[in-house]
């Protein structure tokens, strides 16, 4: 690992320059994306059904922030193996390196756009308490848990080219099963704990314990997020390489 | 010493009748079968029971028809495709030029592409900074540094990619006809860097229809023939014999 280490560095920035070089805008694009979602979202949820959140902005924008780091991560390292046919087809390194700076430029990118989007918060009134500190411990286990998902994605893409439309509607469908824009308290009782099966509801309720109720989390959740992660990044792995020797003549 | 040993080696490649490329396409084809229709491919051997080594500071030419699979056996020497019997063994730093470049990325700069590759070859960025200038130096594209790769002519891409590999100081090229869209300037500073190469011992497998080339640099050549080796030896013997099946086809 350690004497791939420039090698990850040097990824990792290509992906980013990439990433962000054909747009004027680059970064601020990705900052307008949440923020639209936010505006948009609080004029239909507090404006128009009257759901009765208290502070709806602060409610939703850390839990869509959180479920965006997840999507955008997933969809993006999709094509990381696709995407650099040219260096898979010429010359041999660890393929898993290429889904891995791709979540690290992804993971850089929102931390830009979590930074720049704090003070908004907390203009809105958003409190932060020392409970705050157990919040890089969750993201920690949701990029476990995104590398997990994103070597599925991207070796079966290498074989299964509508894979990107498929995750696209799981994405749609994973948005509206997960408590972003609506309180996990709305869940009847006797589903709940199926429901909290699914590692992104515990991240998401997770931070916004942290950012919206001041509570920490549960121990189940973090326990949870972690097992699942580390299962979901072993299957992951073991997928990846059952695929990868033939990488070369699918792409 | 041997530095490449190819055992027994053995490379398929299946070709299915419908290519099927989607989930969607692969539900419709196991519909299909579940009617009595079967999935049918064609396999195809691209390598069959292939046996050599190469020793210390040998240079190999590699001959043989298109299609013969000179250029799947350099891939899975440089452990881009896997055999699917025997084994490969190589020690020591493998850098492969392959038909068009070594491994750029098309909207990367040439700048920016170098760094990359350099890592890719285990060389760190400041070992890389320092020797960027000879690199574009030998390539002659000093000028183009900041362009995206995709912008420069397929001469100028195989020049810059010839130009970097040799810097970043192997123990074995695998070259595939990379020569083939240089100028006859550029053709002839490479093959002068050849024999710069075999004065450092450098191994070098060198797949090539220039059969003057071959002989002048290979001491062994390999022959093959629709995925068969059909001979393995002096360079001398090997050609003649491949000239000899070249003339026998027509």
């Amino acid at each position: 690992m350690l004497e791939y280490g420039e090698l990850v560095r040097n990824l990792t920035i290509k992906e980013f320059k990439l990433r962000y070089r054909n747009s004027v805008l680059g970064f601020i694009w990705s900052l307008l994306n949440p923020l639209a979602m936010m505006i948009i979202l609080t004029l239909v949820f507090s404006t128009l059904l009257r759901a009765g959140i208290e502070n709806f902005p602060v409610f939703l924008l850390p839990a869509l922030l959180a479920w965006r780091f997840f999507s955008v991560s997933t969809s993006m390292s999709l094509a990381s193996i696709i995407g650099n046919s040219p260096l898979v087809t010429k010359i041999y390194f660890p393929r898993w390196l290429l889904v891995l700076s791709s979540n690290l430029a992804n993971l850089i990118g929102s931390s830009l756009e979590l930074a720049a989007l704090f003070p908004l918060l907390i203009f809105l009134g958003m409190k932060i308490t020392y409970i705050a500190l157990l919040l890089p411990v969750i993201l920690v286990f949701e990029f476990i848990l995104i590398i997990g998902v994103s070597l599925i994605l991207a070796s079966l893409n290498v074989y299964y080219r509508d894979v990107n439309q498929v995750w696209d509607i799981a994405l749609q469908i994973g948005f509206f099963l997960c408590p972003i824009i609506y309180s996990i308290s709305l869940i009847p009782e006797r589903y709940v704990v199926a429901y909290s099966l699914n590692p992104m509801t515990r991240i998401i309720e997770s931070i916004r314990r942290i950012l919206y109720y001041n509570r920490p989390p549960t121990p189940a959740d973090f326990a949870i997020t972690l097992v699942s992660g580390i299962l979901l990044l072993l299957v992951g792995y073991i997928i990846f390489r059952r695929l990868e020797p033939r990488f070369a003549e699918e792409i | 010493m041997e530095v490449i040993q190819v055992e027994d080696l053995w490379k398929r490649f299946k070709i299915p009748h419908e290519r099927r490329t989607t989930i969607l396409e692969n539900i419709a084809g196991a519909l299909q079968i579940l009617e009595g229709k079967r999935f049918t491919y064609e396999e195809f051997w691209a390598l069959k029971a292939i046996n050599f080594t190469v020793s210390y500071g040998e240079s190999i030419g590699v001959i043989g028809e298109n299609g013969s699979g000179k250029s799947t056996l350099l891939k899975v020497i440089a452990n881009i495709l896997r055999p699917d019997r025997g084994r490969i063994k190589a020690s020591g730093k493998i850098a492969p030029i392959l038909e068009l470049g070594v491994g750029f990325h098309p909207d990367l700069t040439v700048k920016e592409n170098v760094l990359v590759y350099g890592s890719i070859m285990g060389l760190k960025n400041s070992e890389v900074k320092k020797r960027i200038g000879s690199m574009l130096e030998f390539s002659g594209l000093e000028r183009f540094k900041d362009a995206k790769l995709k912008n420069l002519s397929s001469g100028m891409q195989m020049r810059l990619g010839f130009s970097v590999a040799i810097e970043t100081n192997p123990d074995i090229f695998l070259i595939d006809e990379a020569l083939a869209v240089g100028d006859m300037e550029f053709q002839q500073k490479c093959v002068d860097k050849f024999k710069e190469f075999k004065g450092e011992k450098k191994t070098i497998v060198l797949v090539s229809h220039a059969l003057n080339l071959v002989k002048e640099f290979c001491e062994k050549t390999v022959f093959l023939s629709r995925g068969e080796m059909i001979s393995f030896g002096k360079t001398e013997d090997v050609v003649k014999q491949y000239l000899k099946h070249v003339a026998g086809h027509n």
